[in-house]
Protein backbone atom coordinates (compact mmCIF):
# COMPACT_ATOMS: atom_id res chain seq x y z
CA UNK A 1 0.00 0.00 0.00
CA UNK A 2 1.01 3.27 -0.78
CA UNK A 3 0.34 4.40 2.73
CA UNK A 4 4.06 3.16 3.76
CA UNK A 5 5.35 5.43 1.27
CA UNK A 6 7.38 7.67 3.75
CA UNK A 7 5.84 11.42 2.62
CA UNK A 8 8.37 13.33 4.14
CA UNK A 9 8.68 16.64 5.15
CA UNK A 10 10.99 17.50 2.29
CA UNK A 11 8.90 16.46 -0.55
CA UNK A 12 5.81 18.15 0.80
CA UNK A 13 8.15 21.46 0.89
CA UNK A 14 9.14 21.00 -2.68
CA UNK A 15 6.04 19.93 -3.64
CA UNK A 16 4.66 23.63 -2.11
CA UNK A 17 7.58 25.11 -3.99
CA UNK A 18 5.56 23.47 -6.82
CA UNK A 19 2.21 24.51 -5.88
CA UNK A 20 2.78 27.97 -5.59
CA UNK A 21 4.48 28.42 -8.91
CA UNK A 22 2.62 26.11 -10.53
CA UNK A 23 -0.61 28.40 -9.23
CA UNK A 24 0.84 31.73 -9.80
CA UNK A 25 1.33 30.91 -13.13
CA UNK A 26 -1.73 29.28 -13.46
CA UNK A 27 -3.39 33.12 -12.38
CA UNK A 28 -1.43 34.47 -15.67
CA UNK A 29 -2.98 32.19 -17.71
CA UNK A 30 -6.53 32.98 -17.09
CA UNK A 31 -6.31 36.48 -17.02
CA UNK A 32 -4.78 36.29 -20.84
CA UNK A 33 -8.08 33.86 -21.21
CA UNK A 34 -10.16 36.17 -19.82
CA UNK A 35 -8.85 39.38 -20.62
CA UNK A 36 -8.72 41.06 -17.54
CA UNK A 37 -6.54 40.61 -14.19
CA UNK A 38 -7.50 37.34 -12.38
CA UNK A 39 -5.27 36.81 -9.27
CA UNK A 40 -5.06 33.55 -7.77
CA UNK A 41 -4.19 33.68 -3.61
CA UNK A 42 -2.61 31.77 -0.79
CA UNK A 43 -1.95 28.36 -2.55
CA UNK A 44 -1.83 26.02 0.30
CA UNK A 45 -0.92 22.17 0.33
CA UNK A 46 -1.72 19.71 2.82
CA UNK A 47 -1.99 16.18 3.18
CA UNK A 48 -5.16 14.70 3.40
CA UNK A 49 -7.00 11.04 3.52
CA UNK A 50 -8.81 10.25 0.45
CA UNK A 51 -11.72 9.04 2.45
CA UNK A 52 -12.49 12.63 4.31
CA UNK A 53 -12.48 15.10 0.45
CA UNK A 54 -16.10 14.01 0.65
CA UNK A 55 -16.76 15.66 3.59
CA UNK A 56 -14.99 18.25 3.26
CA UNK A 57 -17.18 19.43 0.21
CA UNK A 58 -20.58 19.07 1.84
CA UNK A 59 -21.96 15.52 2.05
CA UNK A 60 -21.45 12.23 -0.23
CA UNK A 61 -25.36 13.16 -1.93
CA UNK A 62 -24.80 16.70 -2.12
CA UNK A 63 -24.75 17.67 -5.56
CA UNK A 64 -21.51 18.89 -7.14
CA UNK A 65 -19.62 19.79 -10.05
CA UNK A 66 -15.74 18.04 -10.36
CA UNK A 67 -13.05 18.63 -13.09
CA UNK A 68 -10.68 15.95 -13.48
CA UNK A 69 -7.39 15.35 -15.79
CA UNK A 70 -5.04 12.78 -15.82
CA UNK A 71 -1.46 13.41 -16.55
CA UNK A 72 1.01 10.67 -18.22
CA UNK A 73 5.04 10.46 -19.07
CA UNK A 74 7.50 9.78 -17.31
CA UNK A 75 5.51 10.24 -14.09
CA UNK A 76 1.37 9.09 -13.68
CA UNK A 77 -1.60 10.39 -11.69
CA UNK A 78 -4.53 12.58 -11.64
CA UNK A 79 -5.65 15.84 -10.53
CA UNK A 80 -9.50 16.46 -9.56
CA UNK A 81 -11.08 19.86 -8.43
CA UNK A 82 -14.62 19.46 -6.54
CA UNK A 83 -16.44 22.27 -5.45
CA UNK A 84 -19.93 22.38 -4.40
CA UNK A 85 -22.47 23.15 -7.53
CA UNK A 86 -23.00 26.37 -5.94
CA UNK A 87 -19.72 27.55 -6.09
CA UNK A 88 -19.27 26.32 -9.44
CA UNK A 89 -21.85 29.00 -9.98
CA UNK A 90 -20.15 31.81 -8.68
CA UNK A 91 -16.66 30.50 -10.35
CA UNK A 92 -18.51 30.72 -13.89
CA UNK A 93 -19.61 34.62 -12.84
CA UNK A 94 -16.28 34.94 -12.01
CA UNK A 95 -14.65 33.75 -14.98
CA UNK A 96 -17.00 35.21 -17.61
CA UNK A 97 -17.26 38.84 -15.68
CA UNK A 98 -20.92 38.12 -14.83
CA UNK A 99 -22.84 39.42 -11.77
CA UNK A 100 -22.36 37.20 -9.18
CA UNK A 101 -25.96 35.04 -9.10
CA UNK A 102 -26.26 35.32 -13.14
CA UNK A 103 -25.38 31.84 -13.38
CA UNK A 104 -28.36 29.10 -13.00
CA UNK A 105 -27.45 26.04 -14.27
CA UNK A 106 -24.71 24.17 -15.85
CA UNK A 107 -24.73 24.03 -19.75
CA UNK A 108 -22.31 23.45 -22.06
CA UNK A 109 -20.74 26.78 -21.78
CA UNK A 110 -20.66 27.49 -18.38
CA UNK A 111 -18.96 23.21 -18.21
CA UNK A 112 -16.36 24.15 -20.90
CA UNK A 113 -15.47 27.62 -19.44
CA UNK A 114 -15.02 25.26 -16.05
CA UNK A 115 -13.14 22.73 -18.05
CA UNK A 116 -10.59 25.51 -19.43
CA UNK A 117 -10.43 26.74 -15.67
CA UNK A 118 -9.26 23.06 -14.69
CA UNK A 119 -7.45 22.58 -17.55
CA UNK A 120 -5.10 25.85 -17.24
CA UNK A 121 -4.53 24.66 -13.28
CA UNK A 122 -3.71 21.40 -14.29
CA UNK A 123 -0.89 22.37 -17.04
CA UNK A 124 0.63 25.18 -14.85
CA UNK A 125 1.05 22.66 -11.68
CA UNK A 126 2.12 19.96 -13.79
CA UNK A 127 4.54 22.03 -15.76
CA UNK A 128 6.45 23.41 -12.94
CA UNK A 129 7.00 19.74 -11.87
CA UNK A 130 8.09 18.80 -15.04
CA UNK A 131 10.39 21.58 -14.89
CA UNK A 132 11.63 20.74 -11.85
CA UNK A 133 12.01 17.27 -12.26
CA UNK A 134 12.99 17.46 -15.68
CA UNK A 135 10.44 15.23 -16.10
CA UNK A 136 7.71 14.75 -19.20
CA UNK A 137 4.53 15.13 -18.33
CA UNK A 138 1.83 15.32 -20.14
CA UNK A 139 -2.03 16.18 -19.09
CA UNK A 140 -5.02 14.35 -20.65
CA UNK A 141 -8.19 16.88 -21.55
CA UNK A 142 -10.05 17.76 -18.73
CA UNK A 143 -13.71 16.12 -18.04
CA UNK A 144 -16.25 17.69 -16.50
CA UNK A 145 -18.94 16.17 -14.50
CA UNK A 146 -22.02 17.33 -12.61
CA UNK A 147 -22.86 14.65 -9.95
CA UNK A 148 -23.37 14.08 -6.76
CA UNK A 149 -19.76 14.31 -4.41
CA UNK A 150 -19.54 10.92 -3.60
CA UNK A 151 -20.17 9.68 -7.27
CA UNK A 152 -17.33 12.34 -8.53
CA UNK A 153 -15.00 10.96 -5.78
CA UNK A 154 -14.85 7.20 -7.01
CA UNK A 155 -13.20 8.12 -10.14
CA UNK A 156 -10.51 8.82 -8.05
CA UNK A 157 -11.46 6.08 -5.26
CA UNK A 158 -11.55 3.62 -7.43
CA UNK A 159 -8.56 4.33 -9.71
CA UNK A 160 -6.49 5.19 -7.04
CA UNK A 161 -6.76 1.42 -5.60
CA UNK A 162 -7.03 2.39 -2.17
CA UNK A 163 -9.49 3.69 0.66
CA UNK A 164 -7.07 4.61 3.22
CA UNK A 165 -4.71 6.59 0.83
CA UNK A 166 -3.44 10.44 1.56
CA UNK A 167 -3.81 12.50 -1.58
CA UNK A 168 -2.26 15.82 -1.79
CA UNK A 169 -4.92 19.07 -0.95
CA UNK A 170 -3.99 22.30 -2.98
CA UNK A 171 -6.40 25.22 -1.64
CA UNK A 172 -6.24 28.47 -3.89
CA UNK A 173 -8.20 31.66 -3.95
CA UNK A 174 -9.29 32.75 -7.45
CA UNK A 175 -9.77 36.75 -7.23
CA UNK A 176 -11.09 39.47 -9.50
CA UNK A 177 -11.06 42.34 -7.73
CA UNK A 178 -13.32 41.93 -4.53
CA UNK A 179 -14.63 38.97 -5.25
CA UNK A 180 -13.09 35.33 -4.78
CA UNK A 181 -13.72 32.39 -5.36
CA UNK A 182 -11.92 29.10 -2.85
CA UNK A 183 -11.56 26.19 -5.16
CA UNK A 184 -9.96 22.94 -3.83
CA UNK A 185 -7.53 20.81 -6.00
CA UNK A 186 -6.93 17.16 -5.13
CA UNK A 187 -3.51 16.17 -6.71
CA UNK A 188 -3.11 12.48 -6.78
CA UNK A 189 0.57 11.40 -7.85
CA UNK A 190 2.15 8.00 -8.16
CA UNK A 191 4.01 8.84 -4.94
CA UNK A 192 6.28 6.54 -5.31
CA UNK A 193 7.42 7.91 -9.22
CA UNK A 194 6.94 11.30 -7.59
CA UNK A 195 9.82 10.82 -4.45
CA UNK A 196 12.25 9.30 -6.91
CA UNK A 197 12.13 11.80 -10.04
CA UNK A 198 12.59 14.85 -7.16
CA UNK A 199 15.50 12.67 -5.63
CA UNK A 200 17.14 12.41 -8.50
CA UNK A 201 17.00 16.15 -9.48
CA UNK A 202 17.27 18.08 -6.21
CA UNK B 1 -38.37 8.31 17.79
CA UNK B 2 -36.91 8.61 14.39
CA UNK B 3 -33.61 6.98 13.80
CA UNK B 4 -31.00 8.37 11.67
CA UNK B 5 -30.33 6.13 8.82
CA UNK B 6 -27.10 4.21 9.00
CA UNK B 7 -24.69 5.48 6.06
CA UNK B 8 -22.33 3.40 4.82
CA UNK B 9 -18.84 4.93 3.47
CA UNK B 10 -16.37 3.61 0.95
CA UNK B 11 -16.17 -0.28 1.82
CA UNK B 12 -18.35 -0.64 4.46
CA UNK B 13 -21.05 -3.18 5.41
CA UNK B 14 -24.52 -3.13 8.06
CA UNK B 15 -26.44 -5.86 8.67
CA UNK B 16 -30.07 -5.05 10.59
CA UNK B 17 -33.02 -6.34 11.32
CA UNK B 18 -34.84 -3.75 13.48
CA UNK B 19 -37.48 -2.35 11.40
CA UNK B 20 -36.56 1.40 12.52
CA UNK B 21 -33.54 1.28 10.75
CA UNK B 22 -32.54 2.54 6.66
CA UNK B 23 -29.25 1.62 5.42
CA UNK B 24 -28.23 4.12 3.17
CA UNK B 25 -24.93 4.61 0.35
CA UNK B 26 -24.74 7.68 -0.88
CA UNK B 27 -23.31 9.52 -4.14
CA UNK B 28 -22.65 5.56 -5.57
CA UNK B 29 -20.62 6.16 -8.94
CA UNK B 30 -18.68 3.48 -10.22
CA UNK B 31 -18.81 1.93 -7.01
CA UNK B 32 -22.16 -0.75 -6.19
CA UNK B 33 -24.50 -0.81 -3.39
CA UNK B 34 -25.21 -4.56 -3.16
CA UNK B 35 -28.49 -5.34 -0.80
CA UNK B 36 -29.47 -8.51 0.38
CA UNK B 37 -32.89 -8.57 2.13
CA UNK B 38 -34.88 -11.80 3.76
CA UNK B 39 -38.63 -10.38 3.25
CA UNK B 40 -39.89 -13.02 6.56
CA UNK B 41 -36.83 -12.26 8.89
CA UNK B 42 -36.54 -9.00 7.47
CA UNK B 43 -32.50 -9.61 7.89
CA UNK B 44 -31.11 -6.83 5.50
CA UNK B 45 -27.73 -6.13 4.41
CA UNK B 46 -26.00 -3.70 2.41
CA UNK B 47 -22.44 -3.17 1.32
CA UNK B 48 -20.44 -0.15 -0.35
CA UNK B 49 -18.32 -2.45 -2.71
CA UNK B 50 -15.62 0.08 -4.03
CA UNK B 51 -13.45 -2.23 -6.75
CA UNK B 52 -14.11 -5.54 -8.03
CA UNK B 53 -11.70 -8.20 -6.24
CA UNK B 54 -9.78 -8.74 -3.52
CA UNK B 55 -5.48 -8.56 -5.40
CA UNK B 56 -4.96 -11.82 -2.97
CA UNK B 57 -7.40 -13.70 -1.26
CA UNK B 58 -8.27 -11.28 1.82
CA UNK B 59 -9.06 -13.90 5.15
CA UNK B 60 -12.86 -12.78 5.71
CA UNK B 61 -12.30 -11.41 9.10
CA UNK B 62 -10.32 -8.76 7.44
CA UNK B 63 -12.29 -5.74 7.57
CA UNK B 64 -11.16 -4.36 3.42
CA UNK B 65 -12.94 -7.72 2.22
CA UNK B 66 -16.28 -5.03 2.07
CA UNK B 67 -14.16 -2.77 -0.15
CA UNK B 68 -14.38 -5.90 -2.83
CA UNK B 69 -17.40 -6.80 -4.74
CA UNK B 70 -16.37 -10.38 -4.78
CA UNK B 71 -15.44 -11.00 -0.95
CA UNK B 72 -17.74 -8.46 0.40
CA UNK B 73 -20.39 -10.37 -1.38
CA UNK B 74 -19.49 -13.58 -0.31
CA UNK B 75 -18.97 -12.38 3.75
CA UNK B 76 -22.36 -10.98 3.30
CA UNK B 77 -24.61 -13.51 2.32
CA UNK B 78 -22.20 -16.00 5.32
CA UNK B 79 -23.23 -12.86 7.70
CA UNK B 80 -27.11 -12.76 6.96
CA UNK B 81 -27.63 -16.67 6.89
CA UNK B 82 -25.38 -16.44 10.45
CA UNK B 83 -28.23 -13.91 11.61
CA UNK B 84 -31.20 -16.55 10.34
CA UNK B 85 -31.93 -15.29 6.42
CA UNK B 86 -32.89 -17.99 4.71
CA UNK B 87 -30.84 -18.13 1.37
CA UNK B 88 -33.48 -19.07 -1.11
CA UNK B 89 -35.77 -16.23 -0.03
CA UNK B 90 -32.73 -13.61 -0.58
CA UNK B 91 -33.85 -10.71 -2.79
CA UNK B 92 -30.32 -9.44 -4.10
CA UNK B 93 -30.74 -5.56 -5.42
CA UNK B 94 -27.54 -3.87 -6.84
CA UNK B 95 -27.36 0.07 -7.43
CA UNK B 96 -24.41 1.72 -9.17
CA UNK B 97 -21.43 0.56 -11.82
CA UNK B 98 -21.71 3.88 -13.52
CA UNK B 99 -18.75 5.02 -16.00
CA UNK B 100 -18.68 8.40 -14.61
CA UNK B 101 -16.00 9.44 -17.04
CA UNK B 102 -17.44 10.67 -20.90
CA UNK B 103 -14.14 11.98 -21.81
CA UNK B 104 -12.69 11.17 -25.04
CA UNK B 105 -10.12 8.68 -24.44
CA UNK B 106 -10.50 8.12 -20.65
CA UNK B 107 -13.72 5.94 -20.46
CA UNK B 108 -12.60 2.09 -21.74
CA UNK B 109 -9.34 1.54 -19.35
CA UNK B 110 -10.79 3.14 -16.36
CA UNK B 111 -14.52 1.31 -16.51
CA UNK B 112 -14.27 0.18 -12.65
CA UNK B 113 -18.10 0.22 -12.93
CA UNK B 114 -18.55 -2.22 -15.54
CA UNK B 115 -16.12 -4.34 -13.84
CA UNK B 116 -17.50 -3.85 -10.73
CA UNK B 117 -20.80 -5.10 -11.77
CA UNK B 118 -19.46 -7.98 -14.19
CA UNK B 119 -17.55 -8.93 -10.69
CA UNK B 120 -20.69 -9.18 -8.57
CA UNK B 121 -23.06 -11.09 -11.70
CA UNK B 122 -20.16 -13.75 -11.78
CA UNK B 123 -19.64 -14.43 -7.96
CA UNK B 124 -23.48 -13.87 -7.20
CA UNK B 125 -23.85 -16.90 -10.07
CA UNK B 126 -21.06 -18.74 -8.60
CA UNK B 127 -23.29 -18.93 -5.15
CA UNK B 128 -26.28 -19.87 -7.58
CA UNK B 129 -28.55 -16.82 -6.85
CA UNK B 130 -29.87 -14.40 -8.98
CA UNK B 131 -30.32 -10.58 -9.10
CA UNK B 132 -33.63 -9.47 -8.76
CA UNK B 133 -33.32 -5.92 -9.44
CA UNK B 134 -30.66 -3.56 -10.22
CA UNK B 135 -30.13 0.15 -11.37
CA UNK B 136 -26.10 -0.04 -13.11
CA UNK B 137 -24.16 1.66 -15.61
CA UNK B 138 -25.10 4.68 -17.13
CA UNK B 139 -22.85 8.00 -16.34
CA UNK B 140 -24.77 8.89 -13.58
CA UNK B 141 -24.53 8.76 -9.79
CA UNK B 142 -27.14 7.09 -7.09
CA UNK B 143 -27.96 6.67 -4.01
CA UNK B 144 -29.24 3.62 -2.63
CA UNK B 145 -31.59 3.15 0.87
CA UNK B 146 -32.58 -0.24 2.35
CA UNK B 147 -36.17 -0.01 4.56
CA UNK B 148 -35.42 -2.79 6.59
CA UNK B 149 -39.40 -2.72 7.85
CA UNK B 150 -40.58 -3.26 4.45
CA UNK B 151 -37.55 -4.89 2.71
CA UNK B 152 -37.84 -1.89 0.49
CA UNK B 153 -34.76 -0.62 -1.74
CA UNK B 154 -35.10 2.82 -3.31
CA UNK B 155 -32.86 4.52 -6.15
CA UNK B 156 -32.48 8.26 -6.34
CA UNK B 157 -30.60 10.07 -8.89
CA UNK B 158 -29.21 13.65 -9.29
CA UNK B 159 -32.26 16.15 -9.22
CA UNK B 160 -34.62 13.27 -9.17
CA UNK B 161 -37.37 11.77 -6.69
CA UNK B 162 -36.10 8.73 -4.77
CA UNK B 163 -37.70 5.91 -6.18
CA UNK B 164 -38.87 2.34 -5.78
CA UNK B 165 -36.69 -1.04 -7.34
Amino acid sequence: MIDNVPFDHDLLEMLKTIASEGITNAARGFSGMVGRKIEVSNPALKLVPLFSIAKMVGGPEDDAVGIYLRFEGDMVGQIMMIMPYQKALELVDLLMDLPQGTTQHMGSMERSALGELGNLSGSFFLNSLAKLAGAKIMPSPPAVMVDMVGAILDIVVATAGGISEQVLLMQANFMDGPRSVEANFWVIPDLNALKDLLKKNS
Amino acid sequence: MKKDPISLGLGERAISRDPDDVLVAYGLGSCLGISMVDPITRISGLLHAVLPGAASGLPSSDPNSHKYVDSGIEDMLAAVIKEGAIKSRLIVRIVGGANMLISPGMTSSFDIGTRNMDTARKTLQSLNMKITAEEVGGHTGRTVHVYVADSRVTVRVIGEKERDI
